[in-house]
């Protein structure tokens, strides 16, 4: 580790921290109806929402019809968005003429629940395969709302808190509308347009054929990439415009914009512990959580860049340097870009996979053996260390629910949160929540790697689903494992060596990111429906205080500890092994 | 029932056509009135005609040219097939290569890092040990038979040992993330830098004083790394120092 690698790191961190009270007070301000200095510009958009869904904004829903609106609207997301793709021939702005050969409906379905359930796991290559029209009709719409969703999701899960003896809590299409109007949209704009400045494109022309200064040619591709990255980030999305995601130049073209990226994809994540602190009127409890947070998040960068800066001992017997210079980055480049290096390539694919983001500014396939384990440990624990913007909120506070009850257990006292007694609902649906993420990855992983395919066949090609796998040994099981546990904990990122448009992988993590959304998010609801109907206890000497260090330290416990139990044995054969035969030398 | 569903499709419409059309199109037109050169690409003209983007890696092998960073978009460079290898870091494939039989004729499949280290060391003259003399592995032409190559360092009984004996910067012989990475490091700009002032017969020292003028130093002195950009570094060359 070098000093300046530390110094981005931490500068990182400063800019994050010094926006969560601002940015946390302004949605609270929204979220509770009241009025925001951008009122007079945007709320005629949001009544114009309204107006045009036929929703009345007075009107407060019950969980169960709360949830029931999440699921409709995102069921015609997903018909809208499979329809602009297949349909995409026949629709405007196509100037490299992609047609229904590109998706063919296997991959349309998969790419459909991926966007809507803010996964944004892509199969297919962007510049390849999409048109103009449905990376802006179908993914930039999905990138804004399934994001604004989650807020909302989130938003209910905290008035669940927040609220006593109320049937009711809130309007979807409110809140929904409301997170996507003032909060998503002006930081769109304003973000598009510094891209842009920097180089991130924005056009709709044909691609560019240029003859290249040896008399060769070159086509570059083109397309409307500044205001689909910006929300990309912002929503904690992560499918990029073009395959290689934001390690393209044209995605992210210097450390300015990593740095304000990587910013973008973690504020409204890391702002929402201190929204949550104001809504249940104490903030101390909403920066308990950033704590919490904020630790598990630096413990993995450090272990990430640590072990990526020494470099693979394999290549370095060839004579590469590892060691970083003045002039050189040193450490495994492989898979990085020179202008971003090692600690970025490290602090981006820690943070975009402790949110839900998953787009990616190096190949995460190419991390040394441990370095790749922080992602994929982070997405283990259901991606709640900031977690997806909403998701991740209301993620924490499952284990919060869970981190109590442990501790209720030891004292022998009904576990309390937030003056709310937690009773057998409550810790059912939070358990039933961790226990059907971590089976669908499990479960699906392990059929993958048995799985045998008939010739001929239509789900796969002929021969054992493992044969997709772009490297051999342990490294093809962490490849496998990391597909299913993206897909559930729907980050979208990827070991993308694994060939996964096939029919066979497509469908399967496609269910596996719609059990980790839904079945995810339904309990939970379920949950705060029922909390919102109690009482308010009052608290007592007795009271376990869930806003000092014991509180952050017994919560950090509870995800990893949940997290190691479930996925130690899986871990252990595939980055743990290949770490120690990487030191041996072995090849596959 | 309907009543319950119908607003999730009125606001899908509704956001489709904010999000989707209205707002990609109008930042479409605020950028490209703003900041059109950035917008369509940041392309480079060289005498009216688009040679490359300065965001854009493009091929560079003769030698009187710095090379960029070796690319696994499409065949090398490819601006519209993007991406790494994806191969971790105990994949023979990345370390040794592979080659692969078309009908009669083998052809190298990836050529793996051992194989650049050894055109590195060549092209560049860096000192080297090797457990057989890579005279074995040259042609008639007296070029060095790529195929043999890998497949010595693939032989399982006895295996080619290479070793470059000086340090290599890692970026030299390893892929990018995007494949299209515009920049090299200084350090691997610096010992490029003897190579091209032979191959362009000018004193290394200008060579060298052209890359300390397109380094780039880290934003604000400490984000990034620094780096130089090889085609703008290349163009310079050819507008100081024409080739012969």
């Amino acid at each position: 580790m070098t000093a300046l690698g530390i110094a981005q790191i931490l500068i990182f961190f400063a800019l994050i921290f010094i926006c969560v009270k601002p940015l946390g007070a302004y949605m609270a301000r929204v979220f509770e109806g009241e009025r925001t200095f951008l009122h007079p510009v945007l709320r005629w958009l949001e009544v114009l929402a309204y107006k045009a869904g036929g929703v009345r904004e007075d009107e407060e829903q019950h969980w169960t019809r709360y949830t029931a609106c999440v699921l409709s609207f995102s069921i015609f997301g997903f018909l809208l968005m499979y329809l602009f793709q297949r349909l995409q021939g026949f629709l405007p702005f196509n100037p490299q003429h992609f047609g229904t050969a590109q998706v063919p409906p296997d991959l349309a379905f998969n790419t459909s629940t991926s966007f809507v359930t803010n996964t944004n796991w892509q199969a297919y290559s962007g510049e390849s395969t999409l048109s103009y029209f449905a990376q802006m009709a179908a993914l930039t719409v999905q990138n804004f709302v399934s994001a604004a969703a989650g807020i909302a999701i989130a938003i209910a899960v905290v008035r669940g808190f927040a609220l006593h003896e109320m049937r009711t809590i809130g309007n979807f299409w409110v809140d929904m509308t409301r997170a996507a109007v003032y909060v998503l949209l002006p930081i769109s704009i304003a973000g598009g347009l510094f891209l842009c400045s920097r180089g991130v494109i924005q056009n709709l022309k044909p691609y560019t054929q240029v003859a290249t200064v040896e008399g060769g040619t070159q086509t570059i591709a083109q397309g409307p990439v500044a205001s689909q990255e910006v929300i990309k980030e912002l929503g904690t999305n992560g499918g990029g415009f073009f395959n290689a995601n934001s390690a393209h130049p044209f995605e992210n073209p210097t450390p300015g914009t990593d740095l304000f990226e990587m910013w973008l994809l973690l504020v409204i994540s890391a702002s929402l512990t201190y929204t949550f602190g104001k809504m249940v009127g104490d903030t101390r409890q909403g920066w308990a959580v950033f704590a919490a947070f904020l630790i598990m998040s630096l413990g993995g960068v450090f272990i990430c860049y640590g072990f990526e800066q020494e470099g693979n001992p394999i290549l370095a017997k060839l004579g590469l340097q590892t060691a970083a210079t003045a002039n050189q980055p040193g450490g495994n480049m492989e898979g990085k870009e020179v202008r971003l290096g090692v600690p970025n390539s490290t602090l981006w694919a820690t943070v975009t996979t402790d949110t839900s983001c998953g787009a990616v500014n190096a190949m995460h396939d190419s991390l040394l053996p441990i370095a790749g384990l922080v992602p994929l440990l982070n997405m283990m624990t259901d991606i709640v260390i900031f977690g997806g913007v909403g998701a991740g909120l209301y993620g924490i506070l499952i284990y919060a629910i869970l981190a109590v009850f442990i501790a209720g257990l030891m004292v022998g006292r009904t576990p309390e949160y937030l003056g709310k007694k937690l009773e057998q609902k409550e810790v059912k649906m939070a358990m039933l929540a961790i226990i059907v993420t971590s089976a669908s990855i499990l479960i699906f992983s392990g059929v993958s790697t048995q799985a045998h395919f008939a010739p001929k066949g239509y789900w796969n090609s002929p021969g054992p689903a493992t044969a997709n796998l772009g490297n051999d040994g342990p490294h093809g099981l962490s490849e496998i494992l990391y597909a299913y546990t993206s897909s559930t904990g729907n980050n979208g990122s990827a070991f993308a060596g694994i060939n996964a448009n096939t029919p066979w992988y497509n469908l399967t993590l496609g269910l596996a990111q719609l059990i980790g959304r839904f079945l995810f998010l339904i309990p939970i609801l379920a949950a705060a429906g029922s909390l919102a109907a109690k009482k308010k206890t009052p608290v007592t000497s007795g009271t376990f205080p869930t806003h000092g260090p014991l509180f952050v330290g017994l919560l950090i416990g509870t995800v990893l500890i949940v997290a190691v139990l479930t996925y130690f044995p899986a871990v252990s054969l595939g980055p743990i092994v290949e770490n120690y035969l990487m030191h041996a030398g072995r090849l596959f | 029932m309907w009543k319950q569903l119908l607003p999730g499709l009125r606001i899908n419409i509704f956001v489709t056509i904010v999000f989707g059309v209205v707002y990609p199109l109008a930042m479409t037109g605020l950028c490209q009135v703003f900041f059109p050169h950035r917008a369509n690409g940041s392309l480079i003209t060289v005498g009216g005609k688009a040679v490359g983007s300065e965001l854009i890696g493009q091929n560079f092998s003769k030698p009187e040219y710095f090379h960029p960073r070796p690319s696994e978009a499409g065949n090398g460079y490819d601006a519209t097939a993007s991406g790494g290898s994806n191969l971790g870091p105990t994949s023979a494939k990345l370390v040794l290569g592979t080659v692969k039989t078309d009908k009669n004729h083998e052809a190298v499949d990836f050529d793996g890092v051992s194989l650049r280290v050894v055109h590195y060391c060549v092209e560049n003259g860096i000192p080297y040990e090797s457990s057989e003399p890579l005279g074995r592995f040259r042609d008639a032409g007296g070029n060095l038979d790529d195929v043999k190559l890998i497949e010595a360092f693939n032989d399982k009984k006895a295996p080619l040992v290479f070793r470059a004996k000086e340090p290599i910067p890692a970026d030299a012989v390893t892929a990018s993330g995007s494949g299209l990475d515009p920049d090299i490091s200084p350090a691997n700009a610096a010992i490029q830098a003897a190579r091209v002032a032979k191959a362009r017969d000018i004193p290394v020292e200008q060579a060298r004083q052209l890359v300390a003028r397109f380094t780039q130093e880290p934003t604000f002195g400490v984000l990034g790394e620094p780096r130089v950009n090889v085609l703008e570094l290349n163009l310079a060359l050819d507008r100081q120092f024409p080739a012969k």
